[in-house]
């Protein structure tokens, strides 16, 4: 199977002799074009139309991140898998309040659900057993949320309590969770979480767009002009399994140090090792394998994230109706 | 799968098969060419090789792993290519 490439050292990238070519100071390497699902990019790289037309003839996205590691656009070639049906049906549930309100309260479902899975993983004598119930109740009274701002200020809410347990999942003295911040993330886990979520929004987007969905037409998160969003809705089913497990794991292990991390204004960013070792580590968990109790066979959790969306492309042609992945 | 691929080719053509497999291995070493790839690719992979080989002359081998975690790779002296998604 293709697999995402990830650039962390500054050149040049261009296409030569119908493959990819990287040219940067200690000199070139060939990229197999063939075996190239996404490019990522972290490093200053230039590179010219001819190489986007290149890549969009072989279907292959490209995501940008800025010196921080913050996500800054993609370039997502044209679509190649083209159904206006799929669009109309897809705005068609977005518009109608009653089916857009279904849609996003799945997805608020399976997040908190997997809160849930991800809480009872480190509730050594049930210390959390108190706030697992009292986000179950927060999953109970989805079903009375009436329009998608409750059902934001339910998971709001919820991941506030979620996040109140964090300072004792983590067994390291050095590192203090105490709220979410972002832009700037304040310290070092924010920031550790921050990245890997940017991470899991593009392998996300990358997986879209290998469906008829169009990414811009999200349900939880409003549709507006400025960003893809349906991406952004997939990752929260994901985020507990995949990105938080990882960054409790990294920092436990001590795999990640309070050195990997420097200040700057208003913040606190990654070093550049760390941001090389969470992509590997996020890479390996993406291929990591589970068993599918439905199809009988091992899949890994890249393709999960697409039979995700497949399921949605599913439920929005009324074929069958959309479940979240509980993992 | 994963694949293993090195060749023997006379200098003429030893470029066109520096092409062909650039485009869907990792270049390991001088004619050694290796990397994760799915049946349909290497079976273009394949073709392609076909077409720009002597079939008399020139000698091309596959070594075919059916996972990854089957091989072990160890390296004296010095690494001139890698199979690494890190760049």
């Amino acid at each position: 199977m293709a697999e995402p490439i990830y650039i962390f050292s500054d050149g040049i990238l261009k296409r030569k002799e119908n493959t990819i070519l990287l040219e940067t100071k200690d000199g070139k390497r060939h990229i197999p074009v063939e075996n190239v699902s996404e490019i990522n990019i972290f490093s200053e790289v230039d590179l010219n139309k001819r190489l986007l037309e290149f890549l969009t003839e072989k279907q292959i996205i490209v995501h940008f991140f800025n010196h921080f590691g913050y996500y800054v656009g993609s370039y997502y070639p044209r679509e190649f898998l083209n159904s206006g049906l799929v669009i109309l049906k897809q705005a068609e549930h977005y518009l109608n309040s009653e089916k857009r309100l279904l849609l996003a309260r799945m997805f608020v479902k399976g997040a908190l659900c997997n809160i849930i899975n991800t809480l009872k993983k480190y509730n050594d004598d049930d210390q959390f057993a108190e706030r697992i119930q009292s986000i179950r109740n927060h999953v109970e009274n989805l079903i009375l949320c009436s329009e998608v701002n409750q059902l934001m200020a339910l998971e709001g809410n919820a991941r506030e309590i979620y996040y109140s347990c964090f300072d004792r999942m983590i067994k390291s003295e050095h590192f203090q969770f105490g709220s979410r911040t972002k832009r700037p993330p304040e310290n070092e886990l924010n920031a550790l979480m921050s990245f890997a979520n940017s991470l899991l929004y593009t392998t996300v987007l990358s997986q879209i767009y290998r469906t008829h969905l169009d990414p811009r037409i999200g349900y939880l998160h409003s549709t507006n002009n400025r960003r893809f969003t349906l991406n952004l809705d997939i990752a929260e089913i994901f985020k507990p399994v995949l990105v938080d497990r990882m960054i409790l794991t990294l920092v436990n292990r001590k795999q990640i140090k309070p050195t990997d991390f420097h200040q700057i204004a208003g913040g606190i960013s990654m070093k550049e090792s760390a941001k090389k070792l969470l992509v590997q580590t996020f890479e390996e968990r993406l291929q990591d394998t589970i068993h599918h109790a439905k199809l009988k066979r091992q899949v890994s959790y890249r393709s999960l994230i697409r039979m995700e969306a497949y399921k949605i492309e599913k439920h929005i042609l009324e074929d069958e109706e959309y479940e979240p992945y509980l993992g | 799968m994963y694949v293993i691929v090195t060749y023997d080719i006379e200098q003429e053509r030893v470029g066109k098969i520096l092409k062909v497999c650039r485009k869907y291995l990792n270049w390991v070493q001088n004619s050694v060419f290796e990397g994760e790839i799915t049946q349909a690719k290497f079976e273009k992979l394949k073709l392609e090789l076909q077409e720009n080989i002597e079939r008399s002359r020139d000698s091309v081998r596959f070594y075919i792993i059916s996972d990854k975690t089957l091989v072990t790779v160890e390296v004296l002296g010095q690494e001139k290519g890698s199979t690494s998604f890190m760049y």
